[in-house]
């Protein structure tokens, strides 16, 4: 019995631990030449006792999205979304996320200089969740052919390798 | 940019200081905490109807009106909604501030802190601790008279040094303006009025013409002022305050004059050249990275097995030594050589043994991890990739070592950018890039290009100084097409008037694939679309030539070779997601000409010389992919 209890505790410790302790998740942004991606890191909370994988995969989705379409302090020069753009919902289904994102996005006057750049962050930003390897925009929840006057096609998941 | 001199003069008084106010905030509370509040902001009033309290500290109710008032009103915005157990605020900076129900600890961008009490849920709303949210904020909650004030704060001065220049980078929680209110040869002081700072103290900075730095604290509650004073080495010139985006204010320096003094005067009094830096370093341990500084992005502190587990996050590679003090005192440090934190300066109260942790940039080029703890512990190092763990035991142990040193990450850890491969020298899973055309498309008719004017009709696409996208392109095409059928080839143009190619103010994709179509059911040998690039800024300029599919590599390396000497930045080739390059069936390529937005690239989008330029150099590029990847019945290059 004693045996029983310590194994159970063991599973517990170890399946409820922190992903790592003291862990950080990189972010992406797109440099100012257009191409170039930086890296910026920023803290992740441990797995919480009552927070199941599937919900903590969420919630690192919603978080390192937040941070992406955030991008890094306006003193680092960089491609950034449309000012106002927020994420409405986050959600995963196998390995792709989905991303609701506010209409602000389509405010583009960044062109395919623009466009380019804050996706590409943003897919790298999620593709480097483990368990995440593809993207799905929607605005306002809607899936969406490319952006009014855009370039770039939305309406299938994005992967590292669409760039 | 380079950061080697970076320092962070944040205080770690912050929370020592923000004690007495929180404190006195807390003997209000009981009156406070569960009735309304209604403090003054920027001179506006803001009612917080929605509070309520945990161990005497007041707490927020996300939906509180005047709270999403606050939000709005310092340029940040929540990112909840009932049942996430996460609360994202992002703040003007921009810096996402992490919170989530149950937990004390919260994440401001690479810093994890602890909160004094737990976000809980009221109902379905989620109430958030009010003065972690109002550090976040950069302001502080004092009392006048009492009444409640939300001073905003000069929250962070950081220092930066670019060889002989230094900038220091002032961010606020309002609007900020630097006033000079006082100068000299030797100081200028900046005031900003309207702001107050726990920031006070002074810092030696001793480079880049400049001695120290000063900042004090005057002027009352409602109207503070805040005090920077710079002293200023002989022949420094201080130039004039920069307003960067509202809060962020730039105060630049060239202190070249003061170094090349100092140095003629150094090499009058002292000939003999300085040691090599490894002799001259006390340890021998700590020397700089050649690859440049590495980023401590952030510490945090975890309940381990046996202790706690202290992790360094580090971007980059680095060298270290640590020291720990005899019994009783049971400190100990990790000094982090040629490195940068990124962040603000952090205090921490921790979990036995440890009892408390400071993180500082005690001087430009180290950071400084300081712990106290409850005796004589054994640490732990491991070094990885992407920084340091200490793994601090309970137990007490006699005889450990009060010195040591070591490295971290190396040369075969990257550093924070990530360099971007060209396409064609990508993955081991894109091979196909590196060769020519795959066979697997084959133009009906090959002596076929179809031209795509970018946008045009009820998309006029960018339209800067009066001129836009859609007419430039479509005179560049058309420049195009009369070269090319000049040599030989047939040429179709998805549009040859200002119109739209499906149907007015149609959707984006029936647009883009009608274009693509037109070139798919001619079977043409390329595709071509012309386009003129923009940016919410002026500063990027140049051209690019983006594709999306292995077929098109080698076209563009061609065609961008020859637009290389276009008289603007070569700006390569860059895969990307791009509809109609991705629906061509064609070795296709979208051209980005240069940028409407860059006044230098305008004044060549506007001359008819150097889009009759482009037109050529792309039907060249044409001309000698076609003499390179030849197939039957081409046209004779």
């Amino acid at each position: 019995m004693l045996l029983v209890i310590v194994a159970a505790g063991t599973w517990y410790y170890f399946s409820h631990r922190a992903t790592g302790a003291g862990a950080t998740i990189p972010i992406y942004y797109t440099k100012l030449d257009g191409k170039t991606l930086a890296s910026m890191r920023v803290s992740m909370r441990p797995r919480q006792p009552d927070e199941s994988a599937a919900e903590r995969l969420h919630n690192v989705v919603l978080y390192a999205a937040v941070q992406a379409i955030a991008g890094p302090p306006h003193d680092v020069q960089a491609i950034r979304f449309p000012p106002g753009t927020r994420v409405l919902d986050a959600s995963v289904n196998g390995s792709t996320a989905t991303l609701d994102l506010s209409k602000d996005i389509e405010l583009q006057a960044g062109g395919t200089f623009g466009e380019n750049g804050e996706f590409k962050a943003l897919i790298y930003s999620l593709t480097g969740i483990e368990g995440i390897d593809a993207v799905q925009i929607l605005v306002e929840g809607n899936r969406l052919e490319t952006l009014p006057g855009g370039n770039f096609e939305l309406d299938q998941p994005l992967h590292r390798s669409d760039w | 940019m380079n950061w080697t001199n970076r320092f962070i003069a944040r205080t770690g008084k912050l929370a020592s200081l923000l004690s007495p106010m929180l404190a006195a905030l807390a003997i209000a509370v009981p009156a406070l905490a569960d009735a309304p509040l209604t403090a003054t902001y920027q001179g506006q009033t803001i009612r917080f109807t929605q509070l309520s309290s945990r161990a005497g500290a007041p707490a927020i109710g996300v939906n509180d009106p005047g709270f999403a008032a606050l939000l709005s009103d310092t340029g940040a915005f929540l990112t909840w909604k009932p049942g996430e157990r996460y609360v994202l605020i992002t703040t003007s900076v921009p810096t996402v501030v992490s919170f989530a129900i149950g937990d004390r600890r919260y994440d401001a961008g690479p810093i994890a802190l602890q909160a004094s009490f737990a976000p809980f849920l009221v109902g379905d709303e989620a109430y958030l601790p009010l003065r972690e949210v109002l550090r976040a904020l950069d302001l502080a909650l004092h009392e006048e008279n009492g009444v409640a004030v939300l001073q905003p704060q000069l929250a962070a001065l950081d220092v930066r040094q670019e060889a002989s220049r230094v900038t220091l980078f002032a961010h606020g929680g309002a609007m900020l303006h630097a006033r000079i209110a006082q100068e000299s040869p030797t100081s200028i002081t900046y005031a900003f009025d309207g702001v107050g700072t726990t920031l006070s103290g002074t810092r030696q900075v001793g480079a880049g013409g400049i001695g120290s730095i000063t900042i004090t604290n005057v002027g009352s509650v409602r109207d503070p002022i805040t005090l920077v004073t710079v002293q200023l080495q002989s022949g420094t010139i201080a130039e004039a305050p920069q307003n960067i985006d509202g809060r962020d204010v730039l105060l630049a320096f060239d202190g070249a004059a003061a170094v090349n003094s100092q140095q003629a005067a150094t090499q009058e009094a002292s000939p003999t050249p300085e040691p090599p830096p490894d002799t001259a370093s006390a340890s021998g341990a700590v020397n700089a990275s050649a690859s440049g500084p590495a980023i401590v992005t952030g510490v945090t502190v975890e309940p381990a097995a046996d202790g706690v587990l202290v992790a360094i996050a580090i971007a980059g590679s680095a060298a270290y030594e640590w020291h720990r003090l005899r019994e009783p005192d049971n400190r100990f440090w990790v000094d982090i050589a040629n490195a940068q934190l990124q962040g603000p300066p952090t205090d921490q109260t921790a979990p036995a043994p440890l009892l408390s942790l400071r993180v500082r940039q005690v001087d430009p080029t180290t950071v400084r991890i300081a712990l106290s703890l409850s005796g004589p512990k054994p640490i732990a190092f491991t070094s990885s990739a992407d920084g340091l763990d200490l793994a601090i035991g309970t137990q007490d142990v006699a005889g450990e070592p009060h010195a040591g040193s070591g490295s971290i990450g190396g040369a075969s850890v990257a550093a924070a950018p990530l360099e971007q491969s060209e396409p064609g020298t990508g993955s081991a899973g894109d091979a196909t890039w590196k060769f020519g055309p795959r066979a697997g498309y084959a133009a009906t008719n090959p002596r076929l290009i179809v031209i795509d004017p970018g946008h045009g009709g009820s998309d006029v696409g960018t339209m800067h100084g009066g001129v836009s996208e859609a007419q430039l392109t479509l005179d560049m095409a058309k420049r195009l097409r009369t070269i090319l059928i000049g040599r030989g080839w047939e040429v179709k143009m998805t549009r040859e008037s200002d119109v739209d190619v499906y149907a007015p103010n149609d959707t984006p994709r029936d647009e883009l694939q009608a274009r693509d179509d037109i070139a798919n059911k001619a079977g043409a040998r390329l595709f071509v679309s012309i386009h003129a690039n923009a940016f919410i800024n002026s500063g990027p300029y140049g051209t690019t030539c983006y594709i999306s599919k292995p077929d098109d590599a080698a076209f563009a390396r061609i065609v961008e070779a020859h637009l290389a000497a276009d008289g603007t930045k070569d700006d390569g080739i860059v895969k990307s997601h791009l509809y109609v390059t991705l629906h061509a069936r064609m070795p296709a390529v979208l051209i980005e000409t240069a940028f409407l937005t860059n006044p230098g690239d305008y004044a060549l989008l506007t001359s008819s010389a150097w889009r009759q330029k482009v037109a050529q150099e792309i039907a060249d590029g044409i001309g000698e992919y076609a003499q390179e990847y030849p197939v039957p019945d081409q046209p004779a290059q």
